[in-house]
């Protein structure tokens, strides 16, 4: 829903509303929006950095294996 | 200028613009060592001087006739008249005419002192256009002639994304006018034609030696120095902080602009003259880069690579509507198009054998469709202008400016100009050449050298 319509009658009303973005009154809904991605993303990075970490213990590299793992692209 | 005031104003807004200018020679380094770092060791100097040498390449033809096109070109030519000149053809002369403000031979182009603003506009927009070139340019690393992409860099970095930025990225471009077409910080005006113009040229070029195996399962190629990929991209989004100043119009009156009498209303404004705040929009580019991260660390698993180039995309995505979104809608909009942009990128890579080097067709491309067409949607109903007969921005008009952006001035060019290189033998280096590496003479050349000084010392 927009909030401006016509940029002369905005700014020419008797006091100029200075919020100009869309859906102006849902600010609440948004930042919860936000806060929803905030910790639907941690949630899932979280179980997901734990699942491949547990694949990688299972397999018991020595501290020096990575070195034949390094590319000379 | 014949009191404080007024001068104080103009070297102000002098002075704003060529900090900006300033802060986007940092993307041009960003991007240097971005496509150094995605290169393998035997292609490093050629693609260094590949991407180094567009920048005296675009600045020259920009100068000739790029900054010419941008004044000339609003109108279509043929499409919408002018609110200027109330003509639909070329616009060559009066007050705002090319002739006056961009012809190359006109004594306004240089130090004039009666103008202190042109120059520096002059620069900013300049570079706009090595960005445009740029992009380009890390798509097609490692089989690309030097030549060839002369020739490209300067067909998107003078000619194609002028054209547009003279059609939806103008106050008087037809595009706002008849679509509502509305990008205020440039998702389709640079990205999305940049990346449908090097998308055109890889549909042609073709991928390098080895990306594809024999039954069609893309591989990975480098980086070389991932290290240096990332170092570069934070670079990029430094200088794009000084894109994003230089795509306002730092202070303006816009009662008298407007025809309101007796109101003055002095603001920072976009490139369309309709009103925004610097403050606002530093949130909002903050909010659009973390967005970006959050998704393209979650949708690539940790991949450095595209967790960067996701910042990007979410940027990219947002700055159509960035003058007026709410730094929520922001971060929710750079999420949304940093995973479109991933994912488009596998899909195109195994569907269609697409080899883009750095990822540039989809961080700018799909990711700058994508930010067009939510704009549509979610500032539907808002003026695209403040002047009178403008259409309101709307989705139809949105979708039809993505499709003019990545397909007709983008992809198509991209496509024919490659076509016609491709066919007197000019595209591609040779394939012993790529195998060998871009470098391969001045590197043997170098360890002569080498031993010559050893054995000296001894």
């Amino acid at each position: 829903m927009a909030t401006v319509t016509n940029w002369v009658e905005h700014l020419t009303a008797s006091e100029v509303a200075g919020s100009v973005y869309p859906y102006v009154g849902t600010e609440l809904w948004w930042v919860l929006a936000g806060i929803i991605f905030w910790l639907w993303w941690t949630i899932s990075t979280a179980t997901g950095e734990a699942e491949e970490q547990q694949k990688l213990a299972r397999k018991k590299h020595g501290a020096n294996d990575y070195k034949s793992n390094i590319p000379e692209w | 200028m014949d009191n404080e005031l007024t001068a104080l104003t103009t070297i102000f807004t002098e002075f704003y613009y060529w900090m900006t200018v300033v802060l986007m020679f940092l993307i041009h380094v960003g991007f240097c060592m971005y496509e150094v770092g995605a290169s393998r060791y035997k292609h490093h100097q050629h693609t260094l001087m590949k991407n180094t040498l567009l920048i005296p390449l675009v600045t020259i033809t920009w100068f000739f006739f790029g900054w010419w096109i941008y004044w000339a070109f609003p109108t279509g030519p043929g499409i919408s008249a002018s609110i200027m000149t109330e003509s639909t053809g070329l616009i060559l002369g009066g007050g705002f005419g090319a002739n006056e403000l961009a012809n190359p031979t006109n004594a306004l182009m240089a130090i004039n002192l009666n103008d202190h603003i042109m120059g520096v506009f002059w620069a900013a927009f300049l570079l706009f256009s090595w960005t445009a070139a740029s992009i380009v340019s890390g798509a097609v690393i490692e089989r690309i002639t030097t030549f060839a992409f002369g020739i490209m860099a300067i067909a998107i970095g003078s000619v194609f994304w002028t054209i547009d930025a003279a059609w939806g990225w103008h106050f008087d471009g037809w595009m706002v006018r008849e679509l509502g077409y509305h990008d205020a910080y440039a998702s389709g005006v640079i990205h999305a034609i940049c990346g449908g113009f090097a998308l055109g040229i890889l549909a042609v070029l073709g991928p390098r030696i080895g990306k594809f195996s024999s039954s069609g399962e893309p591989r990975n190629i480098g980086p070389r120095n991932p290290w240096l990929v990332c170092v570069g991209l934070f670079l990029i989004y430094t200088g794009f902080w000084g894109f994003y100043a230089a795509c306002n119009i730092p202070i303006f009156d816009l009662g008298p602009e407007y025809g309101m009498e007796g109101t003055t209303f002095f603001t920072a404004t976009n490139i369309y003259v309709t009103p925004t705040t610097l403050s606002g929009i530093t949130m909002n580019f903050l909010l659009s880069l973390a967005g970006g991260l959050l998704m393209g660390y979650w949708v690539s698993k940790g991949d450095p690579f595209w967790t960067y180039s996701g910042g990007l995309a979410g940027i990219i995505t947002s700055s159509a509507g960035n003058d007026l979104y709410h730094p929520m809608q922001a971060l929710l909009i750079a999420a949304v198009g940093t995973w479109c942009a991933y994912k488009l990128h596998y899909f195109v890579e195994r569907r269609f054998k697409i080899d883009d080097a750095v990822g540039a067709v989809a961080v700018h491309g799909y990711a700058g469709v994508v930010g067009l067409v939510i704009c549509g949607f979610v500032l539907w109903g808002y003026p695209s202008s403040g002047y009178d007969g403008y259409a309101a921005i709307n989705p139809i008009g949105m979708i039809v400016g993505a499709v003019i952006m990545f397909g007709l001035l983008g992809f198509l060019p991209g496509w024919i100009l490659a076509k016609i290189l491709h066919s007197a033998g000019k595209l591609r280096i040779p394939r012993d050449v790529e195998l060998a590496g871009l470098d391969y003479n001045i590197m043997e050349q170098a360890r002569k050298d080498e031993r010559a000084v050893a054995s000296t010392n001894r």
